[in-house]
Formats: C-alpha cells, sequence, structure tokens
C-alpha cells in the first residue's frame, strides 16, 4: 500500500481516528493523485478550497461514528455545486454556475467530506460509453493504450475511484450508468430505491427513471454512504417519508436466501470466461446455504427493455431539458426573436447525439404517435415491473453478470441506436423501471480487465442486498480493488 | 404513426427549437430504420396494449403538507448572475412588439 488513501472508507475513517493521517494529508494525496489522471475524467478540479477545508478539519477532532469527515470525494457535473461551474458536459451550460448546492452535496460537505473535482459525464447523462461529454473521450484506467471505453454515464467517476484518486464518487443513473461503469472498472456501483436518496439539485434527465447513484470500492462502503445520504427531503416531491434502517447493521450470511438468475440474460451472452467466473459466485453462495434457481422470464419482455427505456428516457428528457434556453444561462448567441436566441442556443449548444436523442422523445411525444409510441412504452415497462414483482414475491434477490463482457474498444461501440445489441448489455435498466435497491461489484478479470455482477432486490430491501452483497464480496476476495492496487500486487507476485 | 421522412424529423426537431445539418437528418433517419423494428419489439408483447402506463416506479403517495417556514429568497443579483443580457434589474430579450 503506497498511502493510506487507497483504502477503504471505513478503513481510512480508522486511520484518521488513530491520528495515522489527517484530511490534509489525505486531500493533497487526492489532489496529486487528481492531476496526475490522463483518462480526461474531470471538468474541474477544486483545490484551494479544498485545501482550505481540509487544514480547518485537520485542526479539529476526528467524530468517532462519522464515517466521511475528512473523505476526499468527486462529484459528476450534473450535481449542482454551488459557485462552481456545472455544465454536465454540454456547451450549452458553458459558464453556468449554480446558486444552490444539490442536496447530497450538502449532505456531504456538512459531514465534513472535500469535495475535491467535479467528473466528466457523456452530455447530460444521456450516454453509456463516457465517449460523448464536450470535453471528449473518457479512458477506461484500467487500459493505459487508452483503446478501451470505462462506461457511463458517470464516466469521470468511475476513473476517479477505480484508480485510486478518491474512496467515494457521486454519480447519477438512469437506465445503469452507475452500475455499468462500475462493471467495467472493478467498482461497487451502486443505485438505492427510487426516492430513497433526494434528487433536488440533481440535473434531471428522466425523473421517472433517474436516481442519485455512487461508486465505493466496497460494499460496506456503499452502505456507509447510504447511511449518510438517504434522507427525506423536503425539496424533493419524490422523497420518500419511510422510515430508514440501519444500514451499518449487515450480516453476510446468505442462509435460506432464494436468489433468481434469469436464464434468458445468461443465454444471451457470448463470452464463456464470464459466465463461467459468474457460475463460480453461484456456486459459493450455493456453499453458503443460498438457494439459487435459474428461472424463465417472458422473453417478449426482456427484448422490449431496451427500446422501452430508448423511448420512455428520450421523451421525458425532452421536457426536461426545455429550460436550457441561452436566455437564463448559459451561452447567448443573438436572434431577432426570443424565439430565435432559444433556437440558436439550442442549435449550437446541443451536441449532433444529444439533439438526435431528442428528436426521437419528440417523435414519440407527437400527437399521432403518442399511443403507438409513447404509451406502449410505458404499458412495457408495467409488464416488465409486474413480472420483476413476481419473481420478489418468491425471491430475495435477482441476479446476473452486469454487462456481457470486460469494457468494449472505443473503436468498435457507438451510441447510435441499432439492433446490435445484447439483452445482456441493457438489462439493469429494470432497476430504473421499477426503482429496485441494485449494486453491481467485481467478480473477476479477463486479461487483467475487470467485470461485475449485479444484483437487485425489491424496493427498500437495500439491507437484504447489501448483505447477499457482502457474501459475495467474499467469496471473490475483490474487496478495494483499483488498478493501482491490483498493479502493486501483480508486480509483486 | 405518422410514416417517416427527413420533414417529419425536421418538424420534431423544430418543435423542441433547434436544427440539425442535413448530414445530421440523414444519420438520424437510418437510426430511425433500427428503432422501428425497436418499437415492433414492443408491440410483440402479448397483452401490452391491455396495460395500464406506468409513469412512475411504484405509487408516492403524499398526504402531507409541509409547515410555512420563512426562508430568505435569492437576491436579484443573484437570480440574474447567470443571465447573458441584463438590463435595469430584468433579462433583456428582441422586443415582441414594435
Amino acid at each position: 500500500m503506497k498511502h493510506i488513501l487507497d483504502l477503504t472508507i471505513a478503513e481510512i475513517h480508522e486511520a484518521l481516528l488513530e491520528g495515522k493521517v489527517t484530511p490534509l494529508d489525505l486531500t493533497k494525496e487526492a489532489l496529486r493523485r487528481c492531476k496526475e489522471n490522463k483518462d480526461n475524467a474531470f471538468e474541474m478540479i477544486i483545490e484551494e478550497d479544498a485545501l482550505k477545508k481540509a487544514d480547518e478539519l485537520s485542526k479539529m477532532p476526528v467524530p468517532k461514528d462519522n464515517f466521511f469527515f475528512g473523505i476526499p470525494y468527486v462529484a459528476k457535473d450534473n450535481f449542482s455545486t454551488k459557485g462552481y461551474e456545472t455544465t454536465a458536459s454540454s456547451n450549452i451550460l458553458n459558464g453556468y454556475i449554480p446558486l444552490f448546492d444539490a442536496s447530497v452535496i450538502k449532505y456531504l460537505n456538512e459531514a465534513g467530506a472535500i469535495m475535491i473535482a467535479k467528473s466528466t459525464l457523456d452530455e447530460l447523462a444521456m450516454g453509456g460509453t463516457g465517449t460523448t461529454g464536450h470535453k471528449g473521450i473518457t479512458f477506461n484506467p484500467w487500459d493505459k493504450s487508452h483503446t478501451r471505453l470505462v462506461g457511463g454515464s458517470s464516466a469521470g467517476s468511475a476513473v476517479s475511484v477505480s484508480d485510486a484518486i478518491v474512496p467515494f464518487a457521486l454519480g447519477s443513473d438512469t437506465g445503469d450508468s452507475v452500475r455499468k461503469p462500475a462493471s467495467y472498472s472493478g467498482l461497487v456501483g451502486f443505485k438505492p430505491t427510487w426516492g430513497l436518496v433526494s434528487r433536488f439539485g440533481l440535473f434531471p434527465f428522466a425523473p421517472s427513471l433517474d436516481h442519485v447513484a455512487y461508486f465505493t470500492r466496497s460494499v460496506f462502503d456503499a452502505a456507509i454512504a447510504t447511511s449518510l445520504l438517504s434522507r427525506h427531503d423536503e425539496n424533493d416531491s419524490t422523497s420518500s417519508y419511510k422510515d430508514r434502517p440501519n444500514y451499518l447493521n449487515l450480516d453476510s450470511s446468505v442462509k435460506g436466501k432464494k436468489i433468481a438468475v434469469i436464464k434468458g440474460i445468461i443465454n444471451s451472452i457470448t463470452d464463456k470466461h464470464v459466465l463461467n467466473v459468474f457460475d463460480k459466485s453461484v456456486n459459493f453462495l450455493e456453499k453458503n446455504g443460498a438457494k439459487v434457481d435459474y428461472i424463465d422470464f417472458n422473453a417478449d419482455l426482456l427484448k422490449a427493455i431496451y427500446p422501452a427505456y430508448v423511448v420512455i428516457s428520450c421523451a421525458e428528457a425532452t421536457s426536461n431539458d426545455a429550460n436550457l434556453d441561452g436566455i437564463k444561462f448559459g451561452p447567448n448567441y443573438g436572434g431577432k426573436s426570443y424565439q430565435e436566441v432559444m433556437f440558436n442556443a439550442r442549435t449550437k449548444g446541443f451536441s449532433a447525439l444529444i439533439k438526435r436523442r431528442f428528436v426521437i422523445g419528440s417523435y414519440a411525444l407527437m400527437r399521432e404517435n403518442q399511443n403507438e409510441v409513447f404509451l406502449r412504452a410505458q404499458k412495457a415497462r408495467r409488464l416488465i415491473v409486474d413480472a420483476c414483482n413476481k419473481i420478489f414475491e418468491s425471491y430475495d434477490a435477482i441476479y446476473c453478470p452486469a454487462a456481457p463482457s470486460i469494457a468494449p474498444f472505443i473503436n468498435k461501440t457507438s451510441e447510435n441506436v441499432s439492433e446490435d445489441f445484447m439483452i445482456a448489455d441493457n438489462w439493469l435498466a429494470i432497476g430504473n423501471f421499477g426503482g429496485y435497491p441494485s449494486i453491481t461489484l467485481p467478480i473477476g478479470f479477463e486479461n487483467d480487465l475487470p467485470f461485475g455482477a449485479n444484483l437487485i432486490c425489491k424496493p427498500f430491501d437495500e439491507i437484504n442486498l447489501f448483505n447477499i452483497s457482502l457474501k459475495i464480496e467474499e467469496g471473490t476476495g475483490l474487496k478495494n480493488l483499483s488498478y493501482p492496487k491490483y498493479m502493486e500486487e501483480k508486480e509483486a507476485k | 404513426m405518422k410514416s417517416l421522412n427527413k420533414e417529419i424529423l425536421k418538424d420534431a426537431a423544430n418543435r423542441l427549437l433547434f436544427d440539425m445539418n442535413e448530414d445530421e437528418y440523414d444519420t438520424l433517419l437510418n437510426e430511425f430504420d433500427a428503432i422501428q423494428r425497436q418499437l415492433n419489439l414492443i408491440g410483440n408483447i402479448e397483452g401490452v396494449d391491455e396495460a395500464v402506463p406506468m409513469t412512475f416506479p411504484f405509487d408516492v403517495t403524499i398526504t402531507y403538507l409541509r409547515d410555512d417556514v420563512p426562508e430568505t429568497p435569492l437576491t436579484q443579483e443573484e437570480v440574474l448572475r447567470n443571465a447573458h443580457d441584463v438590463k435595469e434589474g430584468q433579462i433583456k430579450l428582441p422586443k415582441v412588439v414594435g
């Protein structure tokens, strides 16, 4: 281990309590790594304010039960941060400086976490590759030749944690935007139940699907973050009023747990190594007393996940992004009328890809298409969620590989809508359709590149999700995985 | 459903107050071939048209009215800080009348 910053949040907290390190030491090291990183992961590095806060915290006693005190972190650049430019990696928001903090940013800052950077994303979070932000392609830190994507849309946040710059990064997840990049970068990526964590101040993309989500390097760290961030927020009308349990009161025993593996997802994966490693993790769960069944799922519903997601998300995005007009904020290119001002701002401000997504949404919402396109997609969503809820009547969790392979090559990837897709590449969106808690965690490697599996439980069943995930993590031994640590251990062998 | 051509795509874009260049419309038209086939997959689901459209993951019933708590609003200067053109405390736009 090169630095205490390489540890998990729980371990760094112990080191802070024991006086082995200060928030200032951690922040200086995080900033140094941030500046050294070559993966195009950041919109902005926040050096001066981070060092100032770290210095102040270093003079204070470390609170015993506040895990986030003195922990450096990174936020995806679609969270409002008071006083710091926030563009969501889109030129239409260049120069926009929010007047308030998103609720989750506020909670983290109040706990004494130190924001050191804002990270890159697919423009307006509408992509899954990390290649479409206004600053160009974000690369996978596990591949120093820069030929593979890290995934998106929370690309820079994934880089920040997997390159051991910080132990925690905020992202957002509308289809799989944290859980898929987590698979490609060897991380834990967790999306809580819809309504559990406030979205106030998160730039909306498709609110019926949007979630705050986050990257950590251990399951327990994801539970720690949930303890801090999960609370009712009056500023978010969809924020849940339910009492929150103690997310740290966990028990990794899986004896008697029933887990469903969906055959249709497994059958769409051609990479035998991914399937073998996944089988091993299933066997480990079974050896520890879980009952795992490979179950059927209506094939037509599985095939409809992707198109239903495209239609619903693009349609919702068209209205949510109607406020991007170049008038109240963002670059203004002038015009003879206010409509022309908006027309010019949007024509010049959005990339070609985003415009195509909006046109799909606009088309779906045209009166003459609504029944056959938009409403039908919403109906398919209902049937898909009903089928999942039926599974949860008999099972604690659904468990499948998070992606069909390791991180794909950038030049073989396109954000264009095509038929060349696999069910296994898009199935994670069921977590957004049903608002289910869903976690990706690493299970293995292929050619020194990581891949993960994903676990989904019924709404508000986070404790069950964390408990089963802890057992999977115990079986793989892939806790606190990062590229630098992996290489260090490899060289030591 | 409307049969598709470039004019319809232009109309869809213009309704959202932006335009694309000809190459971009061509790319989108090609993309729509795939989209149409994808949409047919939704149509293949048995009983899809009888289902109730789902607008949120699950029902959230709020019966609670929050208390009126006085707050300090943003100042005029703050509200206008991100606007490009400001005159006499208001956002300036091209004339609408006369």
